[in-house]
């Protein structure tokens, strides 16, 4: 079986936030609610100022904090590594929102469930054909669009980059892209000092 | 070392080192009802007060729980919260919440109406009371130290400042409830005791501010928010001087008078009380990944 994992290369990524639009599109996900954001860095001094952008999202690490503080089991880890939570157990007591080093998970609060984008309680067609999965009151995350996955595609973020900004694979398999990315190009692992094991790697 | 160009950030695109903000007042109110209830039982129960058992016993199961069902997204099945028992600090605690309830509640009974169990059955229910009190003074520290995430919590002293300021509130309440009940000499032992927690307490909190601001990054943030910028007019006022200093003085000045008793009571549950909240807003999380200019370490 996989393990799934992937790859942000830092020379490639534009900053666009095209992977930040198509995973609230895939997941029709509330107003302020994102499961991966692309944040910006300037770096240097005047007049040798740059801009570094740098993709965040879940790092479905090999050790999550969050599955080990979570106090009724919600969260878990799939064979494929692929961390979950499930809504039907959370109690939306916000642990392992406070647990995650990488600040990836959101609980769900009334005003992201019942308002809509537009306010007042009005809901597109679009956010009523998607957002009836959302729960209020408990956590969501980044779950690398595990159905997609499931059905042989790739995360929606990754099939959308224009620059092929990032890279998703799997991490068992020595000659996947992803692996011979990571080796060749010397990826790291976000906040390694945290002891969380990510299995999502930077490459600069 | 602490990147120059990184400052604190909200909810922007944005890197930079990011506030606590899912923990607020209502789990900072939880904390504080249920360290200090813990306390004051376990007080109670060795002093013989029957009062504070009651106070105590009621700041847990009602105070505590009220706190928890507030800040819960879905409190109607927060009975779930026990199920993790394996892994989870919050899971032990719920458990030890239940017992605790469940034997004080018989310990109670069998103090304010004497015979109403055998007396066997309310040894051991007491026995397993303290326990529970223990685990609940202690475990709320465990869960904040228990994942790296935010520097300021992940520390050993965590649940060690848990622990003195259960054991400073219950001491407190303790004297102000028993001032007229308890002999004399037993109210003499816990004003002596009150004093000794004073400085420990003191000399925790100053320890887990100087691991803070000597540790990582975002330690040394929080550390600078609290003793520095943001929060500097709140937590030495609050925390340092009326909780510790002004409690000790008045500890030290009227001991055997009952006014100065319970205004330094009321003076160190404050400084407790701004203590949990100021420990939560200045909770800060590393930046995930930074390339800015760094700075000596300080």
């Amino acid at each position: 079986m996989a393990t799934w994992g992937m790859a942000f290369d830092l020379r490639r990524c534009i900053g666009c936030n095209a992977c930040a639009v198509a995973c609230k599109q895939e997941n029709t996900l509330p107003y302020g609610v994102f499961f991966t954001k692309t944040l910006t860095e300037t770096v240097g001094t005047y007049p040798n100022v740059s801009k570094v952008y740098i993709p965040t999202i879940c790092n479905h690490c090999e050790d999550p904090p969050c599955e080990r503080v979570c106090p009724t089991g919600a969260t878990y880890v799939r064979p494929d590594g692929i961390v979950m939570v499930e809504a039907k157990d959370c109690i939306g007591c916000g642990t392992c929102v406070v647990a995650c080093p990488y600040d990836t998970r959101t609980v769900l609060h009334k005003h992201h469930v019942q308002d809509g984008l537009f306010g007042g309680g009005y809901k597109t067609p679009f956010e009523q054909q998607g957002m009836d999965r959302f729960v209020e009151g408990t956590t969501v995350k980044c779950t690398f669009c595990h159905e997609r996955v499931d059905g042989g595609l790739q995360p929606a973020c990754v099939a959308t980059c224009p620059t092929e900004a990032r890279v998703f694979g799997d991490l068992d398999d020595p000659d996947s892209v992803l692996n011979r990315l990571i080796r060749e190009r010397k990826g790291r692992q976000p906040l390694p000092e945290k002891n969380t094991n990510p299995r999502v790697f930077y490459i600069e | 070392m602490m990147p120059l160009n990184v400052g604190l950030v909200g909810n922007e695109f944005r890197v930079g080192y990011r506030l606590q903000s899912e923990w607020s007042w209502s789990m900072a109110t939880a904390f504080f009802c249920g360290e200090v209830g813990a306390g004051l039982f376990f007080i109670s129960y060795l002093a013989g007060l029957k009062s504070g058992l009651l106070v105590g016993l009621l700041m847990v199961a009602v105070g505590k729980a009220s706190g928890h069902l507030i800040h819960l997204g879905r409190p109607s099945n927060a009975w779930r919260a026990v199920r993790n028992v394996r892994k989870s600090w919050v899971s032990r605690g719920l458990a030890a919440i239940a017992v605790f309830t469940a034997t004080a509640s018989l310990v109670l009974a069998d103090a304010y109406l004497p015979g109403i169990a055998p007396r066997p059955l309310i040894a051991v229910a007491g026995a397993v009371a303290m326990l529970a009190a223990l685990v609940i003074m202690v475990y709320q520290g465990l869960a904040m130290s228990h994942s790296p995430s935010l520097a300021l919590w992940s520390n050993g002293l965590m649940p060690v400042t848990s622990f003195t300021y259960a054991m400073l509130g219950g001491v407190f309440i303790a004297l102000v409830l028993g001032w007229n009940e308890l002999p004399a000499d037993r109210l003499e032992v816990m004003q002596v005791f009150a004093a000794g927690l004073v400085l420990l307490g003191l000399v925790v909190v100053v320890s887990l501010l100087h691991a803070a601001k000597y540790g990582p990054e975002a330690g040394q943030r929080s550390a600078d928010l609290l003793l520095g910028s943001d929060l500097k007019g709140w937590f030495f006022p609050l925390v340092i001087v009326v909780g510790f200093i002004v409690t000790g003085l008045l500890l030290l000045f009227g001991t055997g008078q009952q006014l100065y008793i319970t205004v330094a009571a009321v003076t160190e549950l404050a400084g407790y009380y701004a203590f949990r909240i100021l420990m939560f807003k200045a909770a800060t999380y590393d930046p995930i990944l930074t390339f800015g200019r760094h700075t000596r370490r300080r």
